[in-house]
C-alpha cells in the first residue's frame, strides 16, 4: 500500500543530492504542459463557443416562441397602464411654466413647442386624413383585428383662443397662456363610461384666488367620447389625442401659481399619491410682467 | 546476554524511567534553538529558575526561608500580605483579545469591507442628489442603510458563532475550584486552592491534585503522578529525602497540577501561580503561534477572488459607463449594484453555520471542537501523531497471558473482559494464581488493578477470599527486592500451614525457586524448565508485555506454627527454595475499536505516527497490534535480523517501518529526522518526552503536511499549539492542554478521531457546494447591471431584491448542503493537498460563473422580457430606453403599442420586472440546488430523498419568495409586486435544463475520468 504523504514527495525533491535531475525532469514536464494547455485552451474555447451558441439559440427560441403568443395589435395585459396619466404642452424641461410677457425671448420657447405639437392637429391635416365623427358617442369599429381603423379629426380650430390661428402666440404675448392637456392613450380604454372626462383646474397649495379664472376648449373642456376608444399604433396609424386647452385668462403675476389639473370621471383616478400624473397633472405658472 | 536483556523489562514494572527525566534539560534548549531568538531568553530564563535551592535546604532552612513555622503554619494576617504581593495562586490564562477587537474584526473583515464601500458610495451619492435637489434621493440613503444593517447583522451573527464555541471551552476551564488543606494560624483549614501563597503548609492525600510546587517535609507511602509534567506513566514515589541535585528528580519536591496517587504527605508551599515550574512551562506554550487553519486559508482565498471579481468588474463597468457619457453618479450607483451583486452576502454566515453543524455532529461523536475551522482541519489531516496510553490503548493494564504447565495461555483483553480462553485448566494453579493476585489492596497501582480485575472475573468475591486467606504479614515491594511477598493462613480449616506466596520480577523469582509446579505436582527445577522458561519469559517480554513471576510455599506446620511471629524485617521465615508457579503478563491493551480506525487512516492516505514514552518494544508491540506498523513492514533492525547483516549495511530505504528512540532522535540533525519522516511510512517514536513532541511535529510540518497531535500533558501544550490541529484528552488530559488544543477527544479514543477526520472531509465538500451553489446565482444578479449599462435597458433587477434572494431564500437551502451525505469514496481518497486541492477552484469558479450562472442569468431574462412584453413593451422597444425610461417629466412614455405611461407607471412594471427576475433566479436555484448535491455521481444514485433538510430548503425558498411576492408586494419600498402566476413557470425550462445538463456534466465525468472533459468541469 502506498501511503507516502502527499507533501512528502516535495520535500524530497529539495534534496541535494538529486537536484540536477530533478530540474531536468521538471523543464520536460513544464515544455508538455505548457502544449497540453495550448491544447486545452483552444478546446475550452471551442467548448464556450459552442455552449453559448447553444445558450443563445435557446434564449432566441423562448424569446420567438414568447413573442408568437403576443398579439400585435393588442399587448396581452394593460392593468399596468389604466387608468391613464395626463400631460400638458408645452413641455420643455419640467413643469413650469415661467415667462416674461415684455420680454418674448422668454415665452417663444413655448409658443414654437406649441405650434410644433399641433402642426398635426392642423384643420387641413385633419381633414385630410381623418372622418368626422359623431360626437357623443365612443366610434367603436368592429371587424377584424387586424383592418386598419378610422381615425376622428380633431382640428386645431377646436381650441378657439388657443388655437394658435387668431393668436399665434397662444396668450402668451399678454400674460394670459394657453396650456394643452391631454389624456394618455390606453388601447381599448373608454374614459368616462359614457359621459365624456371633463378637466377641472385649480391652485394646489396656496392662496385659492391666485388663479381666477380659466376658460376650457373645446366644449367647457371636455374629452369627447367619439375619439374612444383607441386601436393601437399599428392599426389606428392616424389617430390624433384629443386634447383640451387651458387658457389662464387671469392669475396672478409675478408670483410662482402651482396650479394642479386633473380629469374628472367616471373610472378616473387622480388622487394616487405615489403617481402625481394619474389622471392629474401639477405644474406652477410664473409670469412675470 | 537474554538474562541481561530480560532485566530491562523488569525494571519497567515499576520502572522509574531516569532515562527520560536527565533529558528534560537538554530539551529545553533544542526547543530553544528551534524557536529563535527572542525565545532564547524566556527558555534560558526557565532554566535558571529551574535552579531551586528548596529541595537542598533543611526543615528548618524551609521555615526560616519562607517564615513559617511546620506546626503552626502561616499567620492570617501574613498569608494576606504575601497574597496581595504575589497574586493568587492559579495560572494566568492566556491574553485574550478584547471582545471589541473580535467584534470589530468582523465587522470588517471577509465581505464587509466591500459592502462598507458600497454603503459609503449610496450616502455619497445620496448626499449628492439631496444637494442637487433631485426627486427621490431617499432611495439611495436606504439601500446605504440597508447595506450597512447586512454587514453588522453578518458580523453580529459571525461574532455570536465564535463567542458560542469559545463558551463551550471556557466551560472547560472552570472546573470546580481546588480545596487544599492548610495550616495557618496552628490551625488546619480548607481553603480554596488560588489563596496559597509561598509558606503555606499544605497536607495532602491520595487523589488530591497537589495545589501549588511544594516541598515536602513529611511523607508516609506518598506517590504522585507526574505524567502530566514529564510524560511518565508511572507514579512517582515521594518522601522527604533530597535524593537528586535535579529539583524535577528529587524526591521531596511535588508539582502543581500532578496528582497524589496514594498515601499521604505535608508540605511547604515554594511556588505558586506562574512561578510554579508548570506555570512557566504553559506560559512558554502560549508563545507558539497559532498557525491559520486550512480552512481560514480557503476561505480568504475565496473571498480574495470574489472580490477580485467583484472590484474588477466594476471598475471595468464603471469606466464603460462614464465613457457612454453617464452621469458620474449613476455610473457610481451602477458601481454599487455591481459590488452588491458579486458579493455573496450570506455566504460567510452559512459557512459558520455548516461548520458549527459539524461542530455538533462530531460533539456527539466525543470530539469537541473549540475552534469552529479546527472542524474542517482534521479532514484535512495527513499526519496524527498520537499517543499510546489512553488513545490508542485502553489506559488501564490488563493480564494478557498466563504461563504455566509449560504452556502459555491467552486471557481476554476486550474493554468488557467477560470471556476467559481458560477452560478446564487444572484449578490448583489457578487458584493459586489467582491467590497471588489479590493479596494486597492498592487503589492506583495500575498491575496490581489488572491482577485484581482479572481475578474477580474468575474468582468472583475478591473480599470473601481474602477473608477465608487472612494474611498475616507482608513484605511490600521495593526497588531493591524487587519482590513482593506475603504470608496467609488458607482457606481449609484442616489445613493449619500457612502458605507464602511471593511475586516479582521473574528472574528474580526464579532464583529462589528450586522446584517448579507442572500439573498440580511439585517437580524439581532443573536446566530444561529454566530453559523452558526462558523462553516463555523472551516471547512474552517480546509482546511487550510486562511479566510478573510467581512462586509459592507452605510453611511446615511444626516449625511455625499459629502463633508463630512473623517478622519482615528480619525474615525469619524462608524465602528461597519455594515452588515457581508460573509468569503472568501484563500489557495496557488496544482499545478494540483502534485497529479499524487504523486501517481507515491508512485507506483514507493518513499516516498514524505513535508518539510514546514507553519502551520501543511495547510500542512496537502495540503498534503491531494496532497496525501503525502493519504485518509485512520491517524495521531497519528486522531486515537486519533477517539477512543477518549489521544494521549499518541494511539499505534503509527497504524498510517501511521505523521505531526511533527518543535517544536516538536527540542526536539526529533535522535533515535525519526529515529523512526518517519522508521514507518511512510506518513510524513509531518510542521513549520521547513530551518536548521532543514538538520536534517531531515541525518535521512532519516541513514535509507539507497537515498534522493532528494528540496530547494530555502540560508538556504537550507546545506541541497541541504549533500542530495544524492539537487534539487534548478529555478524560486524562490536563487543562494547560486542553486550553492550547483546538478540538477536545471526550472518550481519549483514538477512534473518535477518525470519525473526525470522516466529519472534516465532508464538510469540505459540502462547503464546496455551499459555495458552488451561492457563487452561481451571483452571475445572474450581475449580468443585469451589465446589460443594464450596455444595452441601455429598464433595471432588470433592484439592488435590494438581490440582498433578498443573497440573505433570504438563499439561506436555508444552502445550509441544508451541509447535511449532504458524502459521495461514497469519502475516506477512500488521499488527504487534499492544501496547496493544490482548493475550496474554491478554478473548474467550481467557472463552472458556476460562466456556464450555469449564465443559463440563470438567461432564463431569469427571457421572464422579464416576457414581462414587460406581454404589458407593451416588446424586446425591440426596451433597447437603449433607459434615458427616456428613468426620466421623471416624461408621463406619456409610449410602448411598442402606441400606449403612454407615466413615470410611476413604469417604475411599478420595473418593479413587476424585478419581481420576475427574483422569482426566475429562485426557480432556477431550486434546479441549482438540487444539482449541488453530488459533484460526481448521478443525482439518482445519491437518492434525492435522503437528504431531508434539501427539501426544507427548497420550500423554504420557495415559500420565502411567495411571501415576498405576495405578502409584501404592496410594500413598495421593497420593490416587490404581486407576479401573474404563470410567471413563476417561465423559468422552468432553463431549471430542467440545469439539471439535465449537469446530469451530462457528471455522467461524462464518471464515464472518461481523467478526460479533458473531467479535468474541467469536475470542481
Amino acid at each position: 500500500m502506498d501511503t507516502h504523504t502527499p507533501g512528502c514527495t516535495h520535500v524530497c525533491a529539495h534534496m541535494p543530492v538529486r537536484g540536477r535531475q530533478e530540474r531536468g525532469i521538471e523543464a520536460t514536464v513544464k515544455i508538455k504542459f505548457s502544449f497540453k494547455m495550448r491544447a486545452f485552451g483552444g478546446l475550452i474555447l471551442l467548448f464556450y463557443l459552442i455552449f453559448y451558441t447553444c445558450l443563445a439559440g435557446m434564449f432566441a427560441f423562448c424569446m420567438y416562441v414568447m413573442l408568437l403568443t403576443l398579439s400585435p395589435y393588442t399587448p396581452t395585459y394593460r392593468d399596468r397602464v389604466s387608468p391613464p396619466g395626463v400631460m400638458i404642452r408645452p413641455y420643455l424641461n419640467g413643469f413650469t411654466i415661467a415667462f416674461n410677457v415684455s420680454q418674448p425671448s422668454t415665452w417663444q420657447p413655448y409658443v414654437d413647442s406649441m405650434h410644433h405639437f399641433l402642426a398635426a392637429y392642423d384643420d387641413k391635416v385633419q381633414e385630410e386624413k381623418n372622418i368626422e365623427c359623431i360626437s357623443g358617442q365612443y366610434f367603436i369599429q368592429g371587424g377584424n383585428e387586424s383592418e386598419e381603423k378610422k381615425a376622428c379629426q380633431f382640428k386645431r380650430s377646436l381650441l378657439q383662443n388657443c388655437s394658435g390661428i387668431e393668436d399665434p402666440t397662444f396668450g402668451y404675448s399678454k400674460g394670459k397662456p394657453c396650456i394643452l392637456l391631454k389624456m394618455n392613450r390606453i388601447i381599448g380604454y373608454r374614459p368616462g363610461a359614457g359621459v365624456p372626462v371633463s378637466v377641472s383646474c385649480k391652485v394646489q397649495k396656496g392662496n385659492e384666488s391666485n388663479l381666477r379664472s380659466v376658460d376650457f376648449y373645446p366644449g367647457n373642456g371636455t374629452f369627447d367620447l367619439m375619439y374612444y376608444p383607441y386601436y393601437g399604433k399599428i392599426t389606428h396609424v392616424n389617430y390624433t389625442s384629443p386634447l383640451v386647452a387651458m387658457h389662464f385668462t387671469d392669475v396672478k403675476k409675478n408670483h410662482l401659481v402651482p396650479i394642479q389639473c386633473s380629469l374628472n370621471g367616471k373610472g378616473i383616478v387622480n388622487d394616487v399619491n405615489s403617481d402625481r400624473f394619474l389622471g392629474r397633472i401639477i405644474f406652477t405658472l410664473s409670469i412675470g410682467k | 546476554l537474554l538474562q541481561k536483556k530480560s532485566n530491562v523489562y523488569s525494571v519497567e514494572i515499576y520502572g522509574t524511567k531516569d532515562l527520560e527525566k536527565t533529558e528534560i534539560g537538554d530539551e529545553e534548549e533544542k526547543y530553544k534553538d528551534l524557536k529563535g531568538n527572542n525565545k532564547k531568553k524566556k527558555a534560558e530564563d526557565l532554566k535558571k529558575e529551574l535552579d531551586l535551592e528548596d529541595h537542598k535546604l533543611s526543615t528548618s532552612e524551609l521555615e526560616e526561608k519562607y517564615g513559617t513555622s511546620i506546626n503552626k503554619g502561616l499567620s492570617s494576617a501574613r498569608a494576606a500580605e504575601i497574597l496581595a504581593r504575589d497574586g493568587p495562586n492559579s495560572l494566568t490564562p492566556p491574553k485574550a483579545t478584547p471582545e471589541i477587537i473580535k467584534f470589530l474584526k468582523q465587522m470588517v473583515g471577509g465581505f464587509s469591507i466591500l459592502l462598507w464601500i458600497g454603503a459609503v458610495f449610496s450616502w455619497i451619492s445620496f448626499g449628492i442628489q439631496l444637494a442637487q435637489g433631485s426627486e427621490s434621493p431617499f432611495d439611495n440613503l436606504y439601500l446605504g442603510v440597508v447595506l450597512a444593517v447586512v454587514v453588522i447583522l453578518t458580523g453580529i451573527f459571525a461574532y455570536y458563532q465564535e463567542a458560542k464555541s469559545t463558551n463551550i471551552m471556557a466551560s472547560f476551564s472552570k472546573m470546580i475550584p481546588q480545596q487544599a488543606l492548610v495550616i495557618r494560624d496552628a490551625e488546619k483549614k480548607e481553603l480554596s486552592a488560588d489563596q496559597l501563597v509561598v509558606g503555606d503548609i499544605v497536607e495532602i492525600k491520595g487523589g488530591d491534585r497537589i495545589p501549588a510546587d511544594i516541598r515536602l517535609i513529611f511523607a508516609q507511602g506518598c506517590k504522585v503522578d507526574n505524567s502530566s509534567l514529564t510524560g511518565e506513566s508511572e507514579p512517582q514515589s515521594r518522601s522527604c529525602d533530597f535524593t537528586h541535585e535535579n529539583p524535577l528528580e528529587t524526591r521531596n519536591i511535588a508539582f502543581y497540577s500532578t496528582t497524589c496517587v496514594e498515601g499521604t504527605a505535608t508540605g511547604i508551599v515554594i511556588n505558586t501561580g506562574d512561578r510554579t515550574v508548570i506555570g512557566r512551562i504553559a506560559s512558554l506554550a502560549s508563545g507558539v503561534g497559532n498557525e491559520k487553519t486550512p480552512i481560514a486559508i480557503e476561505i480568504e482565498h475565496f473571498v480574495y477572488l470574489v472580490a477580485g471579481v467583484a472590484i474588477s468588474i466594476g471598475v471595468l463597468f464603471f469606466i464603460i459607463s462614464v465613457s457612454m457619457q453617464n452621469k458620474i453618479l449613476d455610473s457610481i450607483i451602477f458601481l454599487i449594484g455591481i459590488i452588491v451583486a458579486n458579493v455573496p452576502e450570506g455566504l460567510l454566515a452559512t459557512v459558520t453555520v455548516s461548520l458549527s453543524l459539524t461542530a455538533k455532529r462530531m460533539a456527539k461523536k466525543n470530539c469537541l471542537v473549540k475552534n469552529l475551522e479546527a472542524v474542517e482541519t482534521l479532514g484535512s489531516t495527513s499526519i496524527i501523531c498520537s499517543d499510546k496510553t489512553g488513545t490508542l490503548t485502553q489506559n488501564r493494564m490488563t493480564v494478557a497471558h498466563l504461563w504455566f504447565d509449560n504452556q502459555i495461555y491467552s486471557a481476554d483483553t476486550s474493554e468488557d473482559q467477560t470471556t476467559l480462553l481458560m477452560e478446564g485448566q487444572k484449578y490448583t494453579c489457578y487458584k493459586l494464581f489467582v491467590l497471588l493476585c489479590i493479596q494486597r489492596v492498592v487503589v492506583g497501582d495500575a498491575s496490581e488493578t489488572a491482577l485484581l480485575k482479572f481475578a474477580e472475573v474468575i474468582l468472583g468475591d475478591i473480599m470473601d477470599i481474602r477473608a477465608r486467606n487472612k494474611k498475616v504479614a507482608e513484605i511490600p515491594f521495593n526497588s531493591t527486592n524487587k519482590f513482593q511477598l506475603s504470608i496467609h493462613e488458607t482457606d481449609d480449616p484442616k489445613d493449619k500451614r500457612f502458605l507464602l506466596v511471593m511475586k516479582g520480577a521473574p528472574e528474580r523469582i526464579l532464583e529462589r525457586c528450586s522446584t517448579i509446579m507442572i500439573n498440580g505436582k511439585e517437580e524439581p527445577l532443573d536446566s530444561e524448565k529454566a530453559e523452558a522458561f526462558q523462553t516463555a519469559y523472551m516471547e512474552l517480554g517480546g509482546m511487550g508485555e510486562r511479566v510478573l513471576g510467581f512462586c509459592h510455599l507452605y510453611l511446615p506446620e511444626n516449625e511455625f506454627p499459629d502463633t508463630y511471629p512473623f517478622d519482615t524485617d528480619s525474615m525469619n521465615f524462608p524465602t528461597s527454595n519455594l515452588c515457581f508457579v508460573g509468569l503472568l503478563s501484563m500489557i495496557d491493551p488496544p482499545r478494540s475499536t483502534v485497529p479499524d480506525a487504523v486501517s481507515k487512516c491508512r485507506s483514507a492516505g493518513i499516516k498514524v505516527i505513535m508518539v510514546t514514552g514507553d519502551h520501543p518494544i511495547t510500542a512496537k508491540a502495540i503498534a503491531k497490534s494496532v497496525g501503525i506498523i502493519s504485518a509485512t513492514s520491517e524495521t531497519v533492525e528486522d531486515i537486519a535480523k533477517r539477512l543477518n547483516i549489521p544494521v549499518e549495511q541494511v539499505n534503509r530505504r527497504e524498510a517501511t517501518a521505523a521505531v526511533v528512540n527518543g535517544m536516538e532522535l536527540k542526536d539526529m540533525s533535522l535533515q535525519q529526522l526529515d529523512e526518517i519522516l519522508c521514507n518511512h511510512s510506518e513510524i513509531v517514536f518510542a521513549r520521547t518526552s513530551p518536548q521532543q513532541k514538538l520536534i517531531i511535529v515541525e518535521g512532519c510540518q516541513r514535509q507539507g503536511a497537515v498534522v493532528a497531535v494528540t496530547g494530555d500533558g502540560v508538556n504537550d501544550s507546545p506541541a497541541l499549539k504549533k500542530a495544524d490541529i492539537g487534539i487534548a484528552m478529555g478524560i486524562a488530559g490536563s487543562d494547560a492542554a486542553k486550553n492550547a488544543a483546538d478540538m477536545v477527544l471526550l472518550d481519549d479514543n483514538f477512534a473518535s478521531i477518525v470519525t473526525g477526520v470522516e466529519e472534516g472531509r465532508l464538510i469540505f465538500d459540502n462547503l464546496k457546494k455551499t459555495i458552488a451553489y451561492t457563487l452561481t446565482k451571483n452571475i445572474a444578479e450581475l449580468c443585469p447591471f451589465l446589460i443594464y449599462i450596455i444595452a441601455s435597458i429598464p433595471m432588470p433587477i433592484g439592488t435590494i431584491t438581490i440582498l433578498f434572494i443573497d440573505l433570504g431564500t438563499d439561506i436555508i437551502p444552502s445550509v441544508a448542503l451541509a447535511y449532504e451525505k458524502a459521495e461514497s469514496d469519502i475516506m477512500n481518497r488521499r488527504p487534499r493537498n492544501k496547496r493544490k486541492d482548493r475550496l474554491v477552484n478554478q473548474q467550481l469558479a467557472v463552472y458556476s460563473y460562466l456556464q450555469i450562472g449564465i443559463m440563470q442569468a438567461v432564463g431569469a431574462f427571457v421572464t422579464y422580457f416576457t414581462v414587460y412584453a406581454e404589458q407593451g413593451f416588446l424586446p425591440s422597444t426596451l433597447l437603449g430606453v433607459r434615458v427616456d425610461w428613468e426620466n421623471n417629466a416624461i408621463n406619456d412614455f409610449e410602448d411598442s403599442y402606441g400606449q403612454q405611461w407615466t413615470k410611476y407607471q413604469r417604475m411599478y412594471l420595473q418593479w413587476t420586472g424585478y419581481t420576475a427576475f427574483f422569482v426566475s433566479i429562485t426557480i432556477q436555484q431550486v434546479a441549482d440546488l438540487i444539482i449541488r448535491k453530488t459533484r460526481r455521481n448521478s443525482i439518482f444514485q445519491q437518492g434525492l430523498f435522503r437528504n431531508k433538510v434539501i427539501w426544507v430548503g427548497i420550500f423554504s425558498q420557495i415559500g420565502i419568495a411567495l411571501i415576498l411576492t405576495y405578502g409584501l408586494g404592496h410594500v413598495t419600498a421593497l420593490n416587490f409586486t404581486p407576479l401573474r402566476f404563470q410567471y413563476w413557470f417561465v423559468a422552468v425550462p432553463f431549471a430542467i435544463l440545469i439539471w439535465v445538463y449537469d446530469e451530462v456534466r457528471k455522467l461524462f465525468i464518471r464515464r472518461y475520468p481523467g478526460s479533458w472533459w473531467d479535468k474541467n468541469m469536475y470542481y
